[in-house]
């Protein structure tokens, strides 16, 4: 007698597949506490023995998974009972932070140490995915005074230290000398947006760029760079968590980078790296990341020059944001394995090592006593991103610490820059995001 | 005297009693629900785990409001499908998952035609000519999205260069969201289209020459034959891409990842659900609800294009 798998006998087979695929959907995250931070409380690795190998999930910034690889020979050289595994975690800070959140949904594959950016660490902070760095920085005898002392701070919150800074950089203008000579203009960067608004016009029919000047990526950091324009005219996306992205000043200030787009017609907008458009010669200046510095001296034909950001009509300095990315340790490993990773962190942020880092890439150096004598003399440049530091502002905490702020930043930014939206009508809806979540993801995290 | 014919008495019809359910499941019909059991169940197992599971679960996380990355959540039944329907996000990224759709569908479907008109003529260099317009299919949409952004690319591109060439500007395809998704659509049926070729130009071969001749004897011109005999003739070919083709579009995520990652103005729904999980916001349940929308809609299309299309297709 022939089995009969008829359609019902099929479907019943299936409905007790898929019975039992409802029971073990009972997975997932507790439903039952807060989601507050989990790693708050101090740690003691007292008698706690580090573990033999750890992974660091880094994206390279700034190219430089050479400069990485060479500093962690060191390291296996000096703690030969360590061995740090180089992870290519994402190529930028987004990726790897989109492998770190699934790791920790997944609860499994966590590295040892994680490069977090600017943007990011708070964020893990809040879900409780990194641990305070307080008791191994004590246990480790970690200099943290010896570090930048605004670049510490930006990882700071409730008395608590969460990362460390590692990449580090601002943002610098970048200008084809020859462009500038050719022009009559003076060897400098711009002091301020109106005296470049002067010169625009001279260097595009000089320089036969495409543009005298490109705004950054909307894709990459929009909000990160132009906070130098908001800040120039007075304005800002938030002062604290009152979002004035709607304000005159900030209207203002973006009103006058559409019209150097549409009305003056001497500028434009980068689709894909603007410091690649310029080491391209498309366009005379630009402002970037001192990440770039090296690529882009490697690249251009022509003679590069690097000044500080150009101010605006209220303000022609504090107009610099710092930004780069930090290292944290997960809170998800072992003791053993966050003790080890505290170890390469030591080392990894040494003076000589940052010193290392620093010459390869052109981030700023982490440490006040890194010795750059032999780093500048090969290339200058970088001693400019050093001096701005000094004029640096901290960032709005809407672009720091809202999920995805940085991303509607750059959709209002396309809709000025890009398709000419009414700047208030645009910021005054941006505004509305902005709050929406604050109130929804971010608020309810906030100690009061 | 009559003869009365009388039948010999039957015995009575005993019952059969009825079969056991030891008598029903006989040492053969057991041997082959095992050997059914054997061949069936590791793919009904794998269907379950890898297609069952992810979905159950996904129905679930929709009802949380779970960040990803943390380790708690909270239930919020229906909250996250409230949230969607009654945001601006919902129509934008409705309307732009139907744009997507209908246009990648029906430009992949029309050229894919065309061309499979083309490759069927008897003329010199038409299995080079298939080679070359499958291949894109087969190539990786990341390999094809960066290829283009190349293209694209109004600083640098080869199509900014050509225009240059005539005195004009490159629009700016990937700043501004409305040409952002005319350029992944112009790319994806591009990549798209060679797929719909080839199996249109499988149906056009197999149509029946004798009926076609016969229309030609008939005295129809080559349109005439095209439109009322090839065209019917190729339903069961055109309801087959119909279904396959939307499934697809609607799915597309490679193309627009790697060419708008932003997805601003190319946001669909999977794109949506992926942002809003793995991009900055990390809202995994609201993602998960998501999901379950564009669940629904690839449900009720398949079960609309079974039920009402299907009707009108000629399969002879």
């Amino acid at each position: 007698m022939a089995l009969n798998l008829d359609r019902r006998h099929f479907l019943g087979l299936a409905g007790a597949g898929a019975g039992a695929a409802a029971i073990s959907a009972c997975g997932g995250p507790s439903t039952g506490g807060s989601a507050a931070a989990t790693g708050a409380a101090d740690i003691d690795f007292s008698g706690v023995k580090p573990a033999a190998s750890i992974d660091f999930w880094s994206n390279h910034p700034g190219k430089s998974q050479d400069v990485e690889k060479a500093i962690i020979e060191k390291f296996h050289a000096k703690f030969p009972d360590i061995k740090v595994n180089l992870v290519t975690a994402g190529a930028n800070y987004e990726e790897i932070a989109q492998k770190f959140q699934t790791s920790q949904a997944a609860k499994s594959g966590l590295p040892g140490l994680v490069v977090l950016s600017d943007v990011w660490w708070f964020r893990y902070y809040s879900n409780g995915n990194i641990i305070a760095l307080d008791s191994l920085i004590k246990q480790l005898d970690i200099k943290v005074d010896d570090f930048q002392k605004s670049l510490v701070a930006d990882y700071k919150y409730e008395d608590k230290q969460w990362a460390l800074p590692y990449g580090r950089s601002t943002p610098l203008f970048y200008y084809n000398k020859d462009h500038f000579k050719a022009a009559g203009l003076p060897d400098r960067a711009p002091k301020t947006w109106q005296e470049f608004g002067e010169w625009a016009p001279k260097l595009q029919a000089s320089s036969g760029a495409q543009y005298a000047y490109i705004y950054p990526a909307l894709a990459g950091y929009a909000g990160w760079t132009l906070q130098n324009n908001l800040w120039g005219w007075g304005g800002s996306w938030s002062n604290e968590w009152t979002f004035n992205c709607d304000s005159e000043e900030s209207v203002a200030a973006l009103q006058w980078a559409q019209d150097s787009i549409f009305k003056d017609k001497w500028a434009g907008v980068s689709s894909k790296e603007a410091a690649d458009d310029f080491a391209a010669g498309i366009t005379s200046s630009t402002i970037s990341s001192t990440g770039s510095l090296l690529g882009v001296l490697k690249s251009a034909k022509f003679n590069v020059g690097v000044g500080y950001l150009p101010g605006g009509p209220k303000s022609e300095s504090p107009v610099c944001p710092t930004g780069g990315a930090g290292l944290g340790i997960p809170s998800g490993v072992s003791k053993e394995v966050q003790l080890a990773a505290a170890t390469f962190l030591k080392f990894m942020t040494e003076p000589e090592n940052t010193a290392q880092f620093s010459a390869a890439t052109g981030y700023m150096p982490t440490r006040t006593s890194a010795d750059m004598t032999a780093v500048l003399a090969a290339t200058p440049q970088i001693k400019t991103a050093m001096d701005q530091l000094a004029v640096t502002r901290v960032q709005d905490n809407a672009r720091v610490f809202l999920p995805g702020a940085d991303q509607e930043m750059a959709k209002a930014a396309a809709a000025i820059l890009t398709q000419q939206g009414d700047v208030k009508a645009t910021m005054t809806s941006l505004k509305a995001t902005l709050e929406g979540i604050y109130t929804k993801d971010v608020k309810p995290k906030l100690k009061s | 005297m009559t003869r009365q014919l009388t039948d010999r008495p039957r015995a009575a019809v005993e019952p059969k009693p009825a079969p056991t359910p030891r008598a029903r499941w006989s040492a053969r019909t057991r041997r082959d629900f095992f050997v059914f059991l054997a061949l069936a169940l590791p793919n009904l197992l794998l269907i379950g785990v890898f297609t069952y599971l992810p979905l159950f679960n996904n129905i679930y996380y929709s009802t949380l409001d779970w960040t990803l990355g943390s380790a708690s959540a909270t239930v919020v039944g229906f909250d996250n499908y409230v949230t969607f329907f009654t945001s601006s996000d919902a129509t934008k990224v409705l309307g732009t998952t139907a744009v997507f759709t209908l246009i990648t569908v029906g430009g992949s479907m029309v050229l894919g035609l065309l061309v499979a008109l083309a490759l069927n003529s008897k003329i010199r260099g038409t299995t080079f000519a298939r080679s070359a317009v499958f291949a894109p299919y087969v190539l990786s949409g990341v390999g094809v999205g960066l290829v283009w952004l190349f293209i694209f690319d109004p600083g640098y591109g080869v199509l900014a260069w050509l225009l240059r060439g005539i005195g004009q500007q490159s629009p700016q395809w990937i700043n501004d969201p409305q040409l952002s998704l005319v350029m992944v659509i112009i790319v994806y049926v591009w990549k798209n289209l060679g797929y719909c070729a080839v199996v249109y130009l499988a149906g056009l071969q197999s149509l029946p020459q004798d009926v076609m001749e016969a229309a030609s004897l008939d005295g129809a011109n080559g349109f005439r034959r095209f439109v009322s005999m090839a065209l019917p003739l190729l339903s069961p070919t055109t309801f087959f891409l119909l279904i396959t083709t939307m499934l697809s579009s609607l799915q597309a995520f490679d193309l627009i990842r790697i060419m708008t990652p932003l997805g601003n103005g190319t946001s669909t729904l999977i794109y949506e659900a992926y942002l809003q999980a793995f991009g900055a916001f990390n809202r995994a349940g609201y993602s998960a609800a998501i999901s379950v929308v564009l669940f629904a809609i690839l449900l009720i299309i398949t079960v609309l294009q079974l039920r009402f299309v299907e009707r009108k297709v000629h399969y002879s």
